[in-house]
């Protein structure tokens, strides 16, 4: 019984000076109660342990102690507390924080996952190919024999031994139908050079490339496909549109343009005052490239379409310089963050 | 190219307004890209695609209008007075090289005078950015712009033995082109030569001895036909891009070349007087029969997704020239001489579907796929890599692929870059980019040492890409993920200059989620690395990487302007991903124990730790680091490391008794085994 009302003055003790915080008279008020030396509770429980039988004396008596210093400890700390207040002493809670780095990913990765997940959604796989090609898969298979004239757009880095820095992400096309027949769906990311550097230029850069042969694959196909992309990648409320071009491994070839995404269809610098802004080459596959790779065109068909990466990081997140990208600049590649979406 | 509004109405009856003109054009991919007023005509920048040289001229446009529903096309006449002389009497045609030159057209024309050509001319040229030179030559130019067929005039004056022979060039000879520039000529290119010499590149340029001066009065004026790929061949070893060449190499038409010839004298007759002599010198007036392909209207509608009316397909075939016979199974087509582009049905389909409209076939979304995409080849390990690389804090970095040749020798001393021949480029745009990267290494560098010139404190890079080998046979490219650490890592007011266990503590976390397992680190004097501050990382026996600080003669390189450290892993290394499994987590507590050891430098923590671990028992759970301290007190060779033991036993706790016992009988077996002593 006794143990337990030192447990009893313990709880009242706690309840008594949590209730005082800080207040200074409020806590002598408290030390008076328990701890004063005339009349205080820890006095009048010493006075009951004379009374206690010999048997229990130990335990009460270590039980006392016990109690009697933690309620000196918690006092101090209390006053001491109280006098801090009354100081105005606090934390600087407006000291910059000790962050931990965080990463960040190049935005041509940021544009590229995206682009991805669009695509592997359709059912489209994620294909590779080599950066250094033979002429054929970069350009005879494409129907660019030697000496076409569509050859001069794509100004080429040779390499001794007859081979070529890939022009664009189209020769990968050539090994994903070398290696397989159809239904293909495939998107063929990766880093192209062509010798060519401004502005708007950088003698490496990135594509997407993407390829889709089946039975009765259609214009209506790759209208709707790609629409859905850039709705997707950009905004749904962007206008699409596709213009005829050339493209020599495509027939009919489209260049295909959005509303631009700075003024809205308004007219600007970036889309040199037209409103649109060229954002895809594509085309329905050649027969020539089909039987240069060993598809059979009188059964298949096939769109194939291809956009820059870097073009689109620079409209995503209106870079003023595309070298910008390669340029290593930490307060640059920083800025993105990790994972950020548009 | 630029065209005059004008002009292009030339050709076109009816009153299409100028708007929906180049809306038209536009929209069957002849793109008006701009359109100026040019008193009281309109300068237009028509962009047309390299696979249609026929429209490359006035009235090759006006088809594409028409064939777009905007007018019709007016025929073209030429009403030439001859005289009595014959044009055979007068100058001699012989062609040598008929393959390169398939079809060559001439006329004589008596008496002009030069001078210069009225201004309705000059500023139908002008709008078109061609200077005008004189009535004769601007005659020439005008029917180029006109129906697009090159022509070209000489004074007959110079043509030794009133001659024109073509041939291939002779080795070594050599000739003088209209801009005043000597050329040497090999036996590749085709001349027009007189019976003596070279006096004009084939479809490229005349030579300035045979050019029309102002006392020119007899002309020879030369309509020909050149092969696409002799012509480009030319052009291209020369670097000399003419209007003449650019069409011609993309393919000219063989019967114009006929039309042409009669449109210039008549032209030339008009401005500069003189008479045509009667006949033309032609080498090859036999055609070779159009081409036939037959179009099946159904398929085309399969191909294209939507209904498209025969009788659309038979308005626009035959507006664009392609005279459509309707038969019991399809469509037979003629392809025109100026369609070098149209060879298969396909061919076809892209005429009618472009002027039918890309914006009337409806988008229909393919059937879905059955099976799911998956990403393929490097892919799924690269882009694990870029995610580590984060993960830890880097900033991706994108270097150039290619570098300069010093930068490639100064980090070609590491084992992951001596693995091959560096790749060089036959042709790099400059010296700074001459180099297919061997390592990551030299770029990545260069990109750190900007930042840090830049006044950045910190410098916390990765980068993931390829380098590249020569082997003889095609380039081997290898993917490969680099870190580059520099400056003070920690908190602001708690940072800490950058040193080689963060660079370790960086690359393991790097690491550790690829893969790459039972990862140990060996001192490695690899050049590129500092002297006594490189690392090699090895995956069981094999080398994967290299750490450390770069060498000086690197940073030096770079401009580098403090210490800085760097990595580089091989990803041919990176394991197969496996689903991880849990561990149960210790149901008893561990007991510590501190060690404090002294020991020679010489003694690396690996190997004191491998001693602790062979001496201990099995329950010994982990040995961590707890401090390592040289200096005051301890030899200048020594050092004393303090060890946190973690006993701990999976079935039971374990009594203190017990882990004294083990910890003592662990020191001594220690001490017998390597030469330490204890605090």
């Amino acid at each position: 019984m006794a143990i337990e009302g030192l447990q009893q003055a313990r709880e009242e003790f706690e309840a008594v000076l949590a209730a005082a915080g800080s207040d200074a008279a409020r806590i002598e008020e408290v030390r008076v109660r328990f701890a004063g030396r005339r009349s205080g509770l820890l006095r009048d429980l010493e006075d009951h342990l004379k009374t206690l039988p010999r048997d229990e004396k130990p335990a009460y008596g270590k039980a006392l102690n016990e109690l009697k210093r933690l309620v000196e400890e918690r006092l101090a700390a209390a006053a001491e507390a109280a006098s801090k207040a009354a100081a105005g002493e606090r934390l600087d809670v407006t000291l910059p924080g000790r962050r931990p780095p965080v990463g960040s990913l190049h935005p041509v990765t940021l544009v590229r996952r995206e682009i991805e997940e669009i695509f592997l959604r359709m059912g489209y796989s994620v294909a590779d190919g080599p950066e250094v090609e033979d002429d054929w898969h970069n350009f005879e298979a494409l129907n660019m024999p030697p000496d076409h004239p569509a050859r001069d757009a794509q100004d080429t880095f040779y390499i001794p031994g007859g081979w070529l820095l890939r022009t664009h992400t189209s020769p990968v096309q050539i090994h994903t139908m070398e290696g397989q027949q159809p239904p293909i769906r495939v998107i063929i990311p990766g880093r192209v050079y062509r010798r060519d550097s401004d502005l708007r230029h950088s003698p490496m850069f990135h594509q997407v490339e993407g390829l889709v042969v089946d039975e009765g694959i259609t214009f209506g196909h790759l209208k709707a496909t790609l629409e859905a992309f850039v709705h997707v990648l950009f905004d749904p409320s962007l206008e699409v549109r596709f213009r005829p071009s050339f493209f020599p491994f495509t027939e009919p070839s489209a260049e295909v343009d959005i509303t631009c995404v700075l003024c809205l269809g308004k007219g600007c610098g970036m889309c040199s005052g037209s409103g649109w802004i060229e954002i895809l080459g594509s085309g329905m596959v050649d027969p020539r490239v089909f039987r240069a790779c060993g598809v059979d065109p009188a059964r298949y068909t096939g769109f194939a379409f291809g956009c820059g990466l870097d073009r689109v990081a620079v409209l995503k997140y209106r870079l003023p310089d595309l070298r910008m990208l390669f340029g290593g600049d930490e307060r640059f590649l920083r800025q993105l963050g990790l994972g950020v979406k548009a | 190219m630029k065209i005059s509004l004008a002009w292009l109405r030339d050709h076109l009856a009816g009153d299409t307004p100028a708007e929906e003109l180049a809306r038209c054009l536009t929209k069957v991919g002849m793109n008006v890209e701009l359109r100026e007023a040019v008193g009281n005509d309109e300068s237009w920048d028509v962009d047309v695609t390299s696979n249609r040289p026929d429209a490359l001229n006035h009235r090759g446009l006006a088809r594409e209008a028409v064939a777009a529903g905007c007018g019709t096309l007016r025929p073209l006449e030429a009403s030439l007075a001859e005289s009595p002389i014959a044009a055979a009497d007068l100058a001699r045609l012989e062609v040598v090289d008929t393959a390169g030159c398939p079809r060559y057209c001439a006329r004589v024309i008596r008496g002009v005078r030069v001078g210069p050509s009225p201004v309705w001319l000059a500023e139908r040229l002008a709008a078109c950015g061609v200077r005008p030179i004189n009535n004769v030559v601007d005659a020439t130019n005008y029917v180029l712009l006109d129906v697009g067929h090159p022509l070209h005039a000489f004074d007959l004056r110079f043509l030794a033995g009133s001659t024109v022979r073509v041939r291939k060039a002779a080795a070594g000879e050599r000739m003088t082109t209209l801009d005043g520039v000597e050329r040497e000529l090999v036996p590749d290119d085709v001349v027009i030569a007189d019976a003596e010499k070279a006096v004009a590149l084939a479809g490229i340029m005349g030579g300035a001895d045979s050019e029309i001066r102002d006392d020119t009065t007899d002309v020879l004026l030369e309509s020909a036909y050149f092969d696409p790929l002799a012509v480009r061949r030319t052009a291209r070893r020369l670097g000399l891009v003419t209007e003449a060449s650019h069409r011609f190499e993309r393919g000219a038409d063989r019967t114009m070349a006929r039309q042409a010839v009669d449109l210039a004298a008549e032209l030339i007759v008009r401005l500069a007087g003189g008479e045509v002599a009667r006949g033309v010198l032609d080498s090859a007036p036999m055609l070779p029969p159009a081409r036939q392909i037959e179009l099946d209207p159904e398929q085309l509608c399969t191909f294209a997704g939507c209904e498209i009316p025969p009788s659309f397909v038979l308005r626009v075939l035959a507006a664009l020239g392609c005279d459509p016979r309707p038969g019991s199974d399809g469509m037979r087509c003629s392809v025109p001489s100026w369609r070098v582009d149209l060879e298969l049905p396909q061919d076809l389909y892209e005429e009618v579907l472009r002027h039918w409209g890309f914006d009337r076939v409806p988008s229909v979304l393919p059937e879905a796929a059955t099976a799911p995409g998956k990403r393929l080849g490097t892919w799924p390990v690269t882009d694990q890599a870029r995610d580590a690389l984060v993960h830890t804090g880097l900033a991706e970095a994108v270097t150039y692929s290619f570098i300069t040749s010093e930068l490639d020798a100064a980090t070609a001393g590491s084992p992951l870059a001596d693995r091959g021949a560096a790749v060089l480029l036959d042709n790099p745009l400059s010296a700074r980019m001459a180099v297919m990267r061997r390592s990551l290494l030299g770029g990545l560098a260069e990109a750190a040492a900007g930042n840090l010139r830049r006044g950045a404190e910190r410098v916390l890079l990765g980068e993931v890409g390829r380098v590249f080998f020569g082997t003889g046979q095609r380039p081997r490219e290898e993917e490969r993920l680099a870190v580059a650490m520099a400056g003070r890592q920690g908190g602001w007011d708690r940072s800490a200059e950058t040193d080689f266990l963060d660079l370790k503590g960086t690359l393991e976390a790097v690491l550790e989620p690829l893969g790459i397992e039972a990862l140990s680190w060996r001192p490695t004097d690899a050049p590129v690395l500092a002297v006594g501050s490189g690392a090699g990382v090895f995956a069981g026996d094999q080398l994967v990487g290299i750490a450390g600080r770069l060498a000086e003669s690197v940073s030096s390189l770079v401009d580098c302007p403090q210490a800085l450290w760097v990595a580089e892993i091989d990803l041919g290394h990176v394991g197969a991903r496996t689903v991880p499994t849990v561990r149960p987590l210790p149901r008893f507590p561990a007991v510590v124990a501190d060690l404090t050891v002294r020991h020679a430098r010489a003694v690396a923590y690996a190997e004191l730790v491998a001693a602790v671990r062979a001496a201990a028992p099995d329950w010994l759970e982990a040995v961590q680091p707890v401090v390592q301290f040289k200096g005051a007190g301890v030899a200048a060779d020594e050092v004393k490391t303090t060890l946190r033991l973690v006993y701990r036993l999976a079935e039971r706790s374990l009594t203190q008794d017990e882990v004294n016992a083990a910890h003592f009988a662990l020191m001594e077996e220690l001490g017998r085994r390597l030469p330490v002593s204890f605090q």
